[in-house]
């Protein structure tokens, strides 16, 4: 039986010309778990807003076509009805949450359903139990959770009011891989304990691969793919034309030209022995390090009296190099990029930059040689167009005239942005905002480049995209800093990773030899590239951390 | 520790105490009648009682007053504007002059026309009460802030019947107020990293700035609430959603009973106090 059918729906928002949605087709039968994939902006979100009704009943636009969700017509069914039986995640769990209290985000949705005081707490504690979290959590504000468990509050509201069909947006996106951890785990047990239809919109594949029944690619607005994972993902070529990366494992046994490649690492490490071509990895060449550009000595950061963010980190940072700060959450890592970039100061220990101490530089010559690139774009956009943001910083040391010019056009052809050079920045897409935000700074010519979590929320082709970017800029010269939690493809730049936890610098070198640390790896929670851990228990030492590098080694 | 509004603005813990404990509406009504009784102060003595009352409530309701140091430069510079006020814009007499000084005289045919400093007992009288005035609207201040949280003030007040999409609404205001103040701070951030020095910027440039930062806080301001809204309508409220159940029905105690008492003492003890010493 299926409890959701679209049938050849389109949907153009007011004020745009283009339709979001292009004729989509698309039946989910009851209990099944559904995976939609595709890359940013193709109308994922768009489509799940449809089976709720919120789309085309309260957001403004052209629709055409049919929804019909457990039977009843989303263009007619009061939406108030329809979300009691169909419950939505959303990708960012803070914008989703009202109420100062766990307890309270979960009444607020209980108090409509006409249900008895003890049946509401009753409902909370199932739900809070069934998401991992216990009585304690009553009491707090979601918003001092940590990411992973501000998801499954979340998750854990739309569970209390027991709905036919759960909808989860990129549930994991803007989580770090303790986090995501969590949330899979829920979304597992929820699988296997309650009888509900499960819907998820993923850019991870790795994720979906291993829990989906079946997989439908969205691309412009149409469905263009569908299958079991096995059968959606062996379409190699195909996915990764559009931005949408199969399983890493998937990719290697494809490129090694097997038929119906492995999805799941299980599923490869059954498949059959492979021969090594070559017993060792060759070292990757470090690229052109130069003099030492960042020093901290015994820097130690609190926001509060004895709670410390940073506890005596020492680091030499040089010029050229490309470096991933990496680690959980609250692990000080945007304490310590803040401290560097002179936007915090330390509570002990001396920053050097470029051999002087960091207090000694005024704001204006700091910032000429520490850019940092915030992680939401629309915090640092504030100028009326798109060659206005890039030539602010440049006005504001004095340039004019044909420098300014040559300087901003010069920028903004890095970027790729020359042709919006006229474009107010709110006009802009997701990505080009990001790509201009970091134009803002590229155009200051800094010497160390720190950057914000590009990649979170991102799917896997514009988080290339942005990396390989910022490897061209390494390769000028400038010492670029990545805040991450996407290693998998950090890894294929970077060529050193910093490890922080609870403001302490667990590790610092060598990613090779860092994710090879298991120890470490568990300690961290770091994400260890798939194809990385399928070598490793394959017995290959040192790793490879790419496909790529996988394949050399590789008869 | 108790959740207050000052815990979310400004992080400061308050003690448990067992006024913390009242129904929301006795901890609305009792800084009320503070606020109000400030209408009928008219002497010193009526308004040092004010202040006096004012902080032994801040004090048994468990808020910490250490925190009010941070503010005391703009506390002593609006006291010494009050004061200024008074003696250089108003020619107060009074009984007993203490100090008197001429800064312009222009006679004319009409008369003389002055403009003179004037420190009288009348003057010193009228700032002191004008001090204490705002010193207790500060303090009243601090006992709503410091002793309501959002949550009590939305359950109390649907408690007393005001409608759910009213109290969802003064929700969002609240989660949207934190939004903004922490936004505003990651968007002056990301001004001092492309150079700007506020410190040593001209008054003029710096309004240029904050101007310009209204680009992005709208921007965040109208995708946020985009994104509300969706989270809203997904779980299936809006403001007129039928809300048939009160999770949340606070008790309401003998001890609120005497709050409320209290705080119409209050009232009336400021209302009458002048005719009791004249």
């Amino acid at each position: 039986m299926n409890v959701i059918e679209v049938e050849n729906v389109w949907w153009t928002y007011k004020g745009r010309e283009e339709p979001v949605l292009k004729n989509v087709n698309l039946r989910v039968e009851k209990g099944e778990f559904l995976g939609i994939m595709g890359p940013s902006s193709v109308g994922k979100t768009t489509l799940c807003l449809t089976f709720t009704g919120i789309i085309p009943q309260r957001v403004p636009g052209l629709f055409k076509g049919n929804v019909r969700v457990l039977g009843l017509d989303v263009k007619e069914i009061d939406v108030t009805e329809l979300t009691r039986r169909v419950g939505v995640v959303f990708e960012d769990p803070e914008s989703q949450f009202i109420m100062s209290t766990v307890e309270d985000e979960l009444v607020i949705g209980l108090e409509p359903l006409n249900l008895s005081r003890e049946e509401i707490r009753d409902r909370i504690l199932w739900a809070l139990d069934l998401v991992g979290l216990d009585k304690s959590f009553l009491n707090r504000s979601p918003l001092q959770l940590s990411g992973g468990e501000k998801q499954r509050v979340a998750i854990a509201a739309m569970l209390a009011k027991e709905p036919e069909i759960l909808v989860l947006d990129e549930p994991t996106s803007d989580l770090d891989p303790l986090g995501k951890e969590e949330v899979l785990n829920v979304i597992k047990r929820i699988r296997d304990e309650l009888d509900i239809t499960i819907v998820v919109v993923e850019h991870e594949s790795e994720i979906l691969a291993e829990l989906a029944d079946r997989l439908v690619l969205l691309y412009d607005g149409k469905v263009v793919l569908e299958g079991s994972p096995k059968e959606f993902f062996s379409e190699v070529p195909k996915l990764i034309s559009i931005g949408v990366y199969p399983p890493q494992i998937t990719q290697l046994f494809y490129q090694l030209g097997r038929n119906s490649p492995p999805i799941t690492l299980s599923e490869a490490l059954k498949y059959e022995v492979l021969k090594l071509k070559k017993a060792v990895m060759e070292a990757r060449p470090i690229k052109g390090v130069g003099d030492i550009i960042v020093e901290c000595r015994n820097v130690s950061f609190s926001y509060e009296e004895d709670k410390f963010a940073l506890k005596n980190v020492n680091l030499k940072i040089r010029l050229g190099e490309y470096i991933g700060l990496v680690g959980p959450n609250g692990s000080g890592k945007t304490t310590l990029a803040k401290i560097i970039a002179g936007l915090l100061k330390p509570s002990k220990g001396i920053v050097y930059i470029n051999g002087k101490r960091i207090e000694e530089y005024d704001k204006l010559t700091l910032s000429s040689l520490v850019g940092y690139v915030f992680q939401n774009p629309d915090h640092q956009l504030f100028n009326q167009t798109v060659w206005d943001e890039v030539a602010f910083g440049l006005k504001l040391r004095g340039l004019s005239g044909d420098e300014l010019e040559s300087r901003v056009r010069r920028t903004l052809e890095i970027v790729g942005l020359q042709e919006l050079a006229e474009e107010h920045p709110f006009f802009l897409s997701k990505g080009e905002k990001r790509r201009l935000a970091l134009a803002s700074i590229l155009a200051l010519e800094p010497k160390v480049l720190i950057v914000d979590e590009p990649t979170t929320g991102q799917d896997r082709g514009f988080s290339y995209r942005i990396l390989s970017l910022l490897n061209d800029m390494r390769n000028r010269g400038i010492t670029v800093i990545v805040i991450t939690h996407s290693i998998p493809q950090l890894v294929k730049y970077a060529d050193r990773l910093i490890v922080l936890k609870n403001g302490v610098v667990l590790a610092d070198g060598n990613p090779r030899e860092i994710l090879a640390d298991g120890s470490l790896v568990e300690e961290a929670k770091l994400t260890v590239p798939q194809v990385s851990v399928f070598m490793q228990k394959l017995g290959v030492s040192p790793i490879p951390l790419t496909v790529e590098e996988a394949l050399n080694i590789l008869e | 520790m108790p959740k207050t509004f000052f815990r979310d603005f400004i992080g400061l813990e308050v003690k448990e105490t067992k006024y913390q404990k009242l129904h929301v509406f006795s901890k609305i009504l009792i800084p009320l009648s503070l606020s109000f009784s400030i209408l009928f102060v008219k002497d010193v003595f009526s308004a040092l009682i004010l202040v006096f009352t004012s902080l032994f409530l801040c004090k048994i309701a468990g808020i910490p007053l250490g925190f009010i140091k941070k503010y005391l430069v703009i506390i002593i510079s609006l006291t010494s504007f009050i004061s200024l006020s008074f003696m250089l814009f108003t020619s107060m007499p009074g009984n007993v002059v203490f100090f008197e000084y001429t800064l312009v005289e222009i006679r004319a045919e009409k008369g003389v026309a002055e403009w003179k400093i004037t420190i009288s007992d009348a003057s010193l009288n009228a700032t002191m009460v004008f001090v204490s005035r705002i010193f207790a609207m500060v303090l009243s201040a601090v006992l709503l802030l410091g002793s309501v949280s959002d949550r009590e003030l939305i359950w109390g007040l649907r408690s007393i019947g005001v409608p759910y999409g009213a109290c969802l609404s003064i929700a969002l205001f609240f989660k949207g107020l934190q939004l903004f103040v922490s936004d505003f701070y990651t968007v002056r951030d990301a001004m001092v990293i492309r150079g700007v020095d506020l410190d040593r910027m001209s008054l003029a440039s710096k309004f240029k700035l904050y101007v310009n930062a209204l680009i992005p806080l709208l921007t965040l301001l109208i995708t946020r609430s985009y994104e509300i809204s969706l989270a809203l309508e997904s779980r299936g409220i809006s403001p007129s959603s039928k809300v048939p159940t009160r999770y949340h029905v606070p008790e309401f105690r003998l001890c609120d009973f005497a709050a409320i008492a209290l705080s119409l003492a209050i009232a009336m003890f400021f209302y009458f106090c002048p005719s009791l010493w004249g």
